[in-house]
């Protein structure tokens, strides 16, 4: 077994912006985790089927797929990833759908905040 | 010269005078000003209201809306409108009383702006007017403005729509019809013969003409969505949205029957002896480039062609290809 | 604009889908149903470039335009824009009820004042949330014009070369109304903006 404190994150956003933010956030945190990205939904499910990660954060308005869905779909065959959906939508359709998948909203901009929700629930869904 | 003349007066009697409510909170949301309108149409004095939090001062319930705006307004420090339309009367406020008639809420626009105390605390401006008043006001200038509007896109002979309208129309009829993937159809309608009539009867019987056969034409048309316009000297143009070619064809044959039906007099007209229009219909699902209007004028041509007095309808050919797939 | 980098205009973006997504929970609210509101993406302009070709304003009818004045560490003219035919039939579906156009018309005014503040409130307010600064605003002014009125007044009062152009698409979920609005931001300096991008990009630079 590797050394369970090394975690591996999937960062799935379309904003460069964005992902630096997540990882910078997120390294600041779990200096040892390591990280990777994918800038939309359908090359998320690739790499995941390929290389499957612990955690994985996903935004939902994207190119192509809905971040939703691409979520749905990966938990489909990896249901042991925790996913926390990203978005700046945070209407109750989201939520509800966030939550029907087992998942959790944070609500954009990523922040320490939004990050310490995020590192919360990948530590308690354990 | 305005410090002198602020000191004039003082602000509270002028709070209190202003046809228009004012209610200062704190970035806490208690009330710091209660002006007299709003004690009057709240039915609740000054000195109840300050220094109480603005949601618990009324006896009913605040809007949501109200609460939402009212706590943005004091975080992101961004003025805020509600509106009479999207939100009808958002404070328990109330329409003068009537005898003998129950007290009314009152329809209310409000603005809310950030401003700053002398202490320079973060505090939010509440106005309100009855929006009653303005939303007369606001018919009257429309009706105003429709006159104008009207003059602009009429046709001064026929009183139905002019070229220029009906340039601005047709772009956005067909905009609609392709986003909206419906049909679109163009009646171009000539009347024949009119050359002969005019040099046969004059000009003034040849303008009677066009009137006429722009009122019977017109009054063939019942849906608001349809137009006609005068497109040139004798010619006219109808946009008709939603109808599949047959249906359109079928209209096509009551508008050359209506003109046929007036039965005016032509001698020169070879083959009637009357006034008769001949009738070109484009109709399709305007995809890309697609022009109806140069097709609808193709088939005004062939109707001529034909001998007259009758319609020719032809489909957009890329539409045909479209609906087999 | 050579001042803008791609990050900077991804940072954007960014911003303005934020911003969109709180738009879009206010009227959500108001409407009682699903909004969805999407910034595609940003674009810089010459502003002798903006017309209503470039700015795909196809459209012949009545336009109407929301603006406000928002000052701060850099002055910027705020204008949404939206065809009229569209912004009655948004405000029919947020009224939820059966009104004819006419009747429509004696609110239209004030509930698209209301409507714009809402998108330029929310655009602007998450701008300086995450770039970390504080504006002001006047209240929401609104004016119908043709395109190229709008335009040309925008043109006149900005001393600015380059624009700034959103496209945002507003959907509202179950009554099927879909409408693009066209927001522009002339500011008195973008060179004050990319500035303040910049510190912000600043504490992640390294990473890139």
């Amino acid at each position: 077994m590797p050394d369970s404190s090394i975690k591996k994150l999937l960062i799935v956003d379309d904003s460069k912006v964005s992902r630096i933010l997540i990882r910078t956030h997120i390294l600041a945190q779990r200096p040892e985790w390591l990280i990777t990205e994918a800038t939309c939904g359908e090359d998320a499910i690739a790499l995941v089927n390929t290389d499957p990660p612990d955690y994985c954060t996903m935004d939902i308005n994207m190119p192509g797929i809905q971040g939703t869905d691409a979520a749905a779909q990966i938990l489909l065959n990896h249901p042991s990833i925790k996913i926390v959906i990203f978005s700046a939508n945070i209407q109750e359709t989201h939520q509800a759908r966030a939550h029907s998948l087992g998942s959790i909203l944070v609500a954009k901009p990523v922040t320490e905040k939004s990050i310490a929700l995020t590192l919360d629930y990948f530590k308690n869904a354990q | 010269m305005s410090k002198i003349d602020t000191k004039h007066f003082d602000m509270d009697n002028i709070f209190n005078t202003i046809n228009l409510g004012l209610i200062a909170v704190d970035a806490e949301g208690k009330v710091l000003l209660w002006n007299d309108w709003i004690a009057k149409h709240s039915n609740i004095q000054e000195a109840d209201a300050l220094n109480q939090s603005l949601e618990n001062v009324f006896a009913e319930t605040v809007s949501p809306a109200f609460l939402t705006a009212l706590n943005s307004t004091l975080t992101h420090r961004l003025p805020v409108v509600l509106s009479t339309a999207l939100h009808r009367s958002p404070l328990p406020l109330y329409n003068p009383p009537k005898i003998n008639q129950p007290q009314t809420r009152m329809y209310q626009s409000i603005a809310i702006t950030p401003i700053r105390s002398q202490q320079n605390e973060s505090c939010g401006l509440i106005q309100i007017t009855d929006s009653s008043s303005s939303i007369k006001r606001e018919k009257i200038l429309r009706s105003h403005s429709e006159i104008l509007k009207k003059e602009a896109t009429t046709d001064g002979l026929t009183d139905i729509c002019n070229r220029r309208f009906f340039d601005a129309h047709y772009e956005m009829a067909v905009a609609d019809a392709k986003r909206q993937k419906h049909y679109l159809s163009i009646f171009m309608i000539d009347i024949d013969f009119f050359k002969l009539y005019n040099d046969q009867y004059g000009h003034l019987a040849g303008d009677e003409v066009i009137k006429q056969v722009a009122r019977t034409l017109k009054a063939q048309l019942s849906r608001a969505t349809d137009i006609i316009a005068r497109y040139g000297g004798e010619e006219f143009v109808l946009v008709m949205p939603y109808l599949p070619k047959k249906t359109a064809e079928q209209f096509a044959e009551k508008l050359r029957s209506a003109v046929f039906n007036l039965a005016i007099p032509h001698i020169k007209s070879p083959l009637f002896k009357q006034i008769t229009i001949s009738i070109g219909i484009c109709t399709g699902i305007p995809e890309n480039d697609d022009n109806l209007l140069n097709t609808a004028d193709t088939a005004l041509y062939q109707a001529k062609q034909k001998g007259r007095n009758q319609f020719i309808s032809l489909a957009l050919c890329e539409i045909e290809e479209y609906l087999e797939q | 604009m050579r001042q803008f980098s791609e990050l900077h205009l991804d940072a954007l973006t960014e911003i303005f889908s934020i911003g969109a997504g709180r738009a879009a929970l206010s009227l959500s609210e108001i409407v009682g149903d699903e909004v969805r509101i999407s910034v595609p993406s940003v674009q810089i302009i010459n502003a002798e470039d903006i017309n209503p070709v470039t700015l795909s304003l196809t459209d012949t009818g009545r336009f109407g335009a929301v603006s406000q004045h928002f000052s701060g560490p850099f002055n910027a003219e705020a204008l949404l824009l939206f065809t009229e035919d569209q912004a009655l039939k948004i405000i029919s579906d947020m009224m939820g009820s059966q009104m004819s156009n006419e009747e429509l018309a004696e609110f239209e005014h004030e509930a698209m004042c209301e409507l714009g503040n809402i998108i330029l409130n929310a655009c602007l307010s998450s701008m300086a949330d995450i770039l970390n600064f504080v504006l002001e605003s006047s209240l929401p002014d609104y004016t119908v014009a043709s395109a190229e009125e709008i335009l040309h007044r925008l043109k006149k009062d900005s001393s600015q070369p380059y624009v700034l152009v959103l496209h945002i698409d507003l959907a509202i979920e179950k009554r099927h109304t879909a409408g693009n609005l066209v927001f522009l931001l002339s500011t008195s300096s973008l060179t004050n903006l990319v500035t303040h991008l910049d510190q912000f990009l600043g504490n992640i630079h390294e990473q890139n």
